[in-house]
């Protein structure tokens, strides 16, 4: 019966659905604010700081500029970071395409490499690249680096031989094929990488800022936890939730259009 | 008669083996064995063969995307064939095209864009060529559809959006690999029809590959018949119903009954 349903209405049950999730997502946001406000009536402020008490804290630190300077201190590592790994993590796959020998020479190593607990080496890495944005930097660049690294390899394994061969017989040089075939071939790989690195990289930065900084949303966070401000640590929190959920949904705009010709992009929109 | 323009010599081809699994035991089967045939300059070929009787890796090996294991190909007067598959040069600059079984369309470019895909890569796209390309959009029929991706298209639609990539940058030889294989009866008939039109305007040298006799009849001026594997020419018929043929009535002209039953006998 639902189906038919749909085929006979397909732009209502589209108007309906949308406001099925939208209400559905406000729904949920009210019910763990309401469990988050239970949890610090019933616990006290030292387990769970109000929401209000957060929203205030939140809009204090956004009006003096605390905010914004730690979220562009935060963005500064974060961004660098991702850009050298996605630099490497999406050429070096690219250039071992060529030799499936020197692929299979290196990939243990960077297999191995990937099992370093980077954290575990943070006072190394402070010893050895000091106490500025260096070695925040390493270990973002580490942990992007490995997600581009494997999505990317991913998406040249499932490129389309076809392809490659009736761009060979029509006359293409290599440097289109990689260009036209390969890079648009493995750009929807590219983007579920993109996905889950960027807020692997605002993560990184945050637990590195803990450990050294003079600034970022990480320090803050630190900060409060070392005088037991829970208010200030779950303020914290939530901008780097809001960090995030900003950054993922700019990345979802650029995969929509880079993307368009996909029928699953066009099918999956509501 | 003509000099040939495409010879294929003892032509013999059997796959590597697999690293590893495979290795030590006996060599895999050949898939083509000594198979001879020529084509001359302006003939439309078509080749009949069971399933499985190596008509893909034929025309593979013809248009050098794969290697020959033995014997050769001359074209145009030089030995182009090679064993060694980094010296392959596929569709021996750009005067072999190719339409596959597939057709392996680039999802991301429209229409228009797929069928000016050639043109760009060989840096050829100027105000005449790319005339010529909207000229073979509207022939085919396919006159509005040019922003439509591949997966908006049917399945005749990227056919002939197919052929006509190949076509637009004017190829001396076209191979085609049963192009009209995976449509129904009706479209096939109609692709076949607006096809024949095509050749009749530029009488490229064709060669098309199909496990369909009346379609081999239909466009082929000689239909060669392959054995199964592994593949040997088994027969050879000249096809004298005058052109230009009517594709769709195919069956009532004369003399297509008798080569029908000819061709019939000799595909195993």
């Amino acid at each position: 019966m639902t189906d038919i349903a749909i085929d006979n209405e397909p732009h209502a049950n589209v108007a309906w659905r949308k406001w099925a999730i939208h209400g559905g997502r406000l729904a949920l946001a009210a019910a763990l604010i309401l469990a988050w406000e239970y949890g610090a009536r019933t616990l006290g402020r030292l387990f769970f700081a109000p929401p209000l008490d957060v929203l205030e804290r939140i809009v204090t630190l956004a009006a003096s500029g605390q905010m914004l300077t730690d979220i562009a201190a935060t963005m500064r590592v974060s961004a660098a970071g991702f850009a050298i790994a996605a630099l490497c993590g999406v050429l070096l796959p690219l250039l071992l395409r060529r030799s499936l020998r020197a692929t299979e020479a290196v990939e243990p190593y960077i297999m191995a490499s990937m099992g370093i607990p980077k954290y575990a080496l943070a006072p190394w890495l402070i010893l050895w690249f000091g106490i500025g944005d260096l070695p925040k930097l390493v270990v973002v660049t580490l942990v992007v680096f490995y997600i581009l690294y494997i999505t990317t390899f991913a998406g040249i394994r499932g490129v389309d031989q076809r392809l490659i061969n009736m761009a060979r017989v029509i006359g293409a040089s290599e440097r289109v094929i990689a260009r036209e075939i390969i890079w648009t071939s493995l750009l929807p790989f590219f983007f579920t990488g993109l996905k889950i690195a960027f807020p692997r990289a605002v993560s990184a930065t945050i637990v590195g800022e803990f450990l050294v900084s003079t600034e970022g949303v990480g320090r803050s966070i630190e900060h409060a936890r070392q005088i037991s401000d829970t208010t200030g640590v779950f303020a914290g929190v939530v901008i780097a939730i809001a960090l995030v959920l900003a950054i993922n949904g700019i990345v979802n705009l650029i995969e929509r259009w880079a993307l368009r010709w996909r029928p699953v992009e066009r099918d999956m929109q509501i | 008669m003509a000099a040939a323009l495409l010879e294929i010599r003892q032509l013999g081809k059997r796959f590597a083996q697999r690293q590893g699994r495979d290795q030590g035991r006996e060599p895999s089967p050949w898939v083509i064995q000594d198979l001879s045939f020529s084509v001359r300059e302006g003939e439309f070929l078509t080749i009949v063969g069971p399933s499985g009787a190596g008509k893909s890796t034929l025309l593979n090996v013809i248009a050098q995307i794969d290697t020959a294991t033995t014997g050769e190909i001359v074209f145009d007067g030089a030995t182009v064939s090679t064993r060694d598959p980094r010296a392959l040069k596929p569709g021996i600059d750009r005067r072999i095209g190719y339409v596959t079984q597939d057709d392996n369309l680039l999802p991301w470019r429209n229409t228009l864009d797929n069928v000016l895909f050639a043109l760009e890569v060989q840096g050829r796209l100027n105000d005449e060529t790319r005339a010529r390309a909207e000229m073979l959009i509207r022939a085919v029929g396919l006159a509005g559809f040019e922003h439509y991706y591949p997966h908006e298209l049917s399945g005749g639609m990227r056919k002939r959006t197919a052929l006509i990539r190949t076509l637009v940058y004017d190829p001396p030889v076209i191979l085609m690999d049963e192009p009209f294989a995976a449509v129904d009866a009706q479209t096939r008939t109609q692709l076949q029809a607006d096809l024949l039109a095509l050749w009749e305007l530029g009488r490229k040298t064709i060669i098309f590959v199909t496990h369909d006799i009346t379609e081999a009849i239909a466009l082929g001026d000689r239909a060669l018949v392959l054995s199964k594997q592994p593949s040997r020419i088994a027969a050879e018929h000249a096809i004298r119903i005058p052109r230009p043929r009517n594709v769709k009535d195919i069956f009532a002209l004369e003399g297509f009954a008798a080569i029908y039953e000819k061709i019939r006998a000799d595909v195993q």
